[in-house]
């Protein structure tokens, strides 16, 4: 069974190449484009085996999709969170509570590195 | 009635002794007049009595001698107060001597009980008509006297006219003096006067300068653009200027007069800024400057202490708070920032998704890529990559104009600095064929305090400009500590090197130089100058030295701070 992988991310051809890196090393990929609708994925879906978090969306801001829900609902205990920001600062603020911070521009190859190194090996 | 009695007494003259002569003969005249009235009243009472009988020719001659007498006065009074003062007291004097010589017998006159009569005209003369006329009544009394005994068959009592002359000198003297000493005082007064005078045109003169001045300052508090408002120790506004009220919008009786406390709880200004005011109030702890939000008008206002410094003195007597409106400024500044934000993820979200397809082409992510493909896919991502850094720049400057750029202190690792570094320039470095090389003193801590993401900025700039001037050779890169509490990043190349007339400007926004260089190297020329601009926010300075044709070195030394928890392990070391 493939694991699943939820990206929160409002550009669509950030979305599609982060999906495409994704789903090269093997993930099943589902795209969620806004903070709204995020927050009703995260809330009644199944809770996905990595989420991909742009913090920057419109309606509800990733920042607080991070803390209101993915932190506080202990169903995403084990996800791994990987929040993606064009601000160094705001990425820095986050290190702790993340597993992982990619700044923007975010290469296709280094997301594709670093997920496939997160892919659980085949027993 | 005295007020009466005065005006009747008084001699309208311009000459203050004439005046006092005048009215002294006038009190005379009265006297003398309330006498012979007494005299007419006896004479009466008697011939009431039946004494004696008005038909009586020794009466009838005295009652006609009153009336006459009467006349007299009445004649020299008004000469006095119309014609001459001298000629009416003489007038006078005369008269009084001559009716003496009538009022009793030559006996009497010569030796007897009425001889003091005849020294009555010598003081009085010395008092209404001058000092030494004393002299001319001694002299006329004496003959008198003289032909009076003379004519009874008496030898001339030596006595009595020697006494008539002592009398004269005796009388010329204090009146003499009397009048010296009246001149004198009103030399005085009239000195005074002067003085007076003199004092009381100047305290005009000094008023009226100091109401033009004030005029003046008013006119010029009047006339700023700047809302001025002054505050008293207490905080109670003592005066504000009509810019300020157009400013506030409201009317000068809530400024004027009322303490600084009314105005902060006006409900026109946010809580924020009423926050800012009260601090002001607290005193020190505000900024000499800084900006409240008033109704929809953003103002920054300046504070400051006024003392006096006159007389020795070096009190604070209160404020002047000077408001400016800021509105258009703020509105300008937000709508930068916005447009910053915008540029900040509008131009970099699409270089983002060009970056990532280039990506996928040269990973030949779609299929399999020749050689060709794969070569111009790496020249997309390599040109995106320069105009996301360009944006950076740009955004970096932007924000450091803005005075928005700040420095976060952490704990850095100076190795991973280098380690990141290695990561981004060694590729490009390696294009060039040059070497990127680096090393860490022995004596620089693992960990020290610095805001790695800005210090990694500043390596990168510093390293891409070497290489971006140097052909060949090596860009080498050091971190040491040149001396105590301090530390330091050189970066030297063996480059064209910088000529000495330019060094001074390198640091300068989009300098670059030659000012063709941008043509060949790119990029704006804004990498020193971020580079400078946020050395100087690290409280740090950079140096340069460049010989042409040999290379540049660049050394940015910057404040050492260890962080608290790794102190003790680098004494250790």
């Amino acid at each position: 069974m493939s694991q699943l992988a939820l990206i929160i991310e409002d550009d669509e051809d950030l979305a599609s190449i982060f999906a495409e890196a994704l789903r090269g090393v093997g993930f099943e990929v589902e795209l969620v484009a806004d903070g709204k609708s995020a927050q009703e994925r995260l809330k009644n879906g199944v809770p996905p085996f990595l989420i991909l978090l742009d913090m920057h969306l419109p309606h509800v801001s990733g920042a607080d999709l991070l803390t209101n829900i993915i932190k506080k609902d202990q169903r995403f205990a084990k996800t791994i969170v990987i929040i993606t920001t064009a601000d160094a600062r705001m990425g820095e603020a986050y290190t702790e509570q993340v597993d992982f911070v990619m700044i923007k521009p975010i290469s296709f190859v280094q997301l594709r590195d670093l997920t496939s190194r997160l892919m659980p090996k085949e027993q | 009635m005295r007020a009466y009695i005065n005006q009747l007494l008084d001699v309208p003259s311009s000459d203050p002794d004439e005046a006092r002569r005048g009215r002294l003969l006038n009190i005379l005249l009265l006297g003398v007049l309330i006498a012979a009235l007494l005299g007419l009243i006896s004479i009466l009472l008697n011939a009431l009595r039946a004494k004696t009988s008005i038909s009586d020719p020794e009466v009838q001659v005295l009652l006609g001698g009153i009336v006459i007498f009467t006349f007299g006065i009445i004649v020299i009074y008004q000469m006095n107060r119309r014609l001459s003062g001298r000629w009416a007291a003489l007038l006078f004097l005369l008269l009084l001597t001559i009716i003496f010589v009538f009022t009793d017998s030559p006996q009497e006159l010569v030796d007897g009980r009425s001889l003091f009569l005849f020294t009555l005209p010598i003081a009085f003369s010395s008092l209404i008509l001058a000092p030494q006329a004393s002299f001319l009544f001694a002299t006329i009394s004496s003959a008198i006297i003289a032909w009076l005994a003379t004519s009874i068959g008496l030898s001339v009592n030596v006595f009595v006219v020697s006494g008539f002359f002592s009398l004269a000198l005796v009388s010329w003297l204090s009146a003499r003096s009397l009048e010296h000493a009246l001149k004198e005082l009103r030399v005085i007064n009239a000195n005074l006067d002067q003085v007076v005078i003199e004092r009381t045109q100047e305290l005009a003169k000094s008023l009226e300068r100091e109401r033009i001045e004030a005029g003046r300052n008013q006119a010029i508090l009047n006339s700023i653009a700047d809302g001025v408002v002054v505050f008293d120790t207490e905080w109670n506004a003592i005066l504000a200027n009509p810019a300020l009220r157009a400013m506030l919008e409201i009317p000068t009786e809530l400024i004027v007069s009322k303490n600084f406390r009314d105005l902060i709880e006006h409900p026109r200004l946010s809580p924020k800024s009423r926050h800012l005011l009260y601090a002001m109030m607290e005193h020190d702890t505000q900024p000499p400057s800084f900006r409240i939000e008033w109704d929809k008008k953003t103002l920054s206002i300046s504070a400051a202490q006024v003392y006096d410094n006159s007389k020795d003195k070096h009190t604070n007597i209160g404020t002047v708070t000077v408001f400016r409106d800021f509105t258009r400024e703020a509105e300008v500044e937000k709508l930068k920032s916005t447009f910053v934000a915008i540029v900040s993820h509008e131009l970099r979200t699409p270089l983002n998704a060009i970056l990532g397809y280039a990506e996928m082409f040269k990973e030949s992510v779609y299929g399999p890529m020749n050689d060709k493909q794969v070569n111009m896919a790496e020249r997309i991502m390599k040109n995106t990559q320069r105009l996301l850094g360009l944006i950076n720049d740009l955004l970096d400057q932007a924000q450091m104009e803005a005075g928005k750029l700040t420095i976060q202190m952490a704990p850095v690792h100076p190795a991973e600095l280098l380690e990141n570094l290695h990561s981004v320039m060694d590729q490009i470095a390696h294009e060039k064929r040059l070497r990127l090389t680096s090393e860490i003193d022995d004596a620089l801590p693992e960990v020290l305090n610095g805001d790695g993401a800005r210090l990694q900025q500043i390596l990168v700039n510093l390293v891409n400009n070497a290489i971006k001037f140097t052909d060949q050779g090596t860009v080498h890169v050091r971190l040491f500590s040149p001396f105590d509490r301090k530390w330091s990043i050189e970066v030297s190349d063996t480059g064209s090197g910088i000529p000495e007339n330019e060094l001074p400007y390198i640091f300068e926004t989009f300098r670059q130089v030659e000012g063709g260089a941008t043509r060949v190297h790119g990029g704006f020329g804004l990498g020193l100058s971020i580079v400078k601009q946020l050395v100087n926010l690290m409280s740090g300075d950079i140096r340069v030295d460049s010989t042409i044709d040999v290379g540049t070195i660049f050394i940015v030394t910057l404040p050492l701070v260890v962080p608290a928890e790794n102190k003790e392990k680098w004494r250790n070391l």
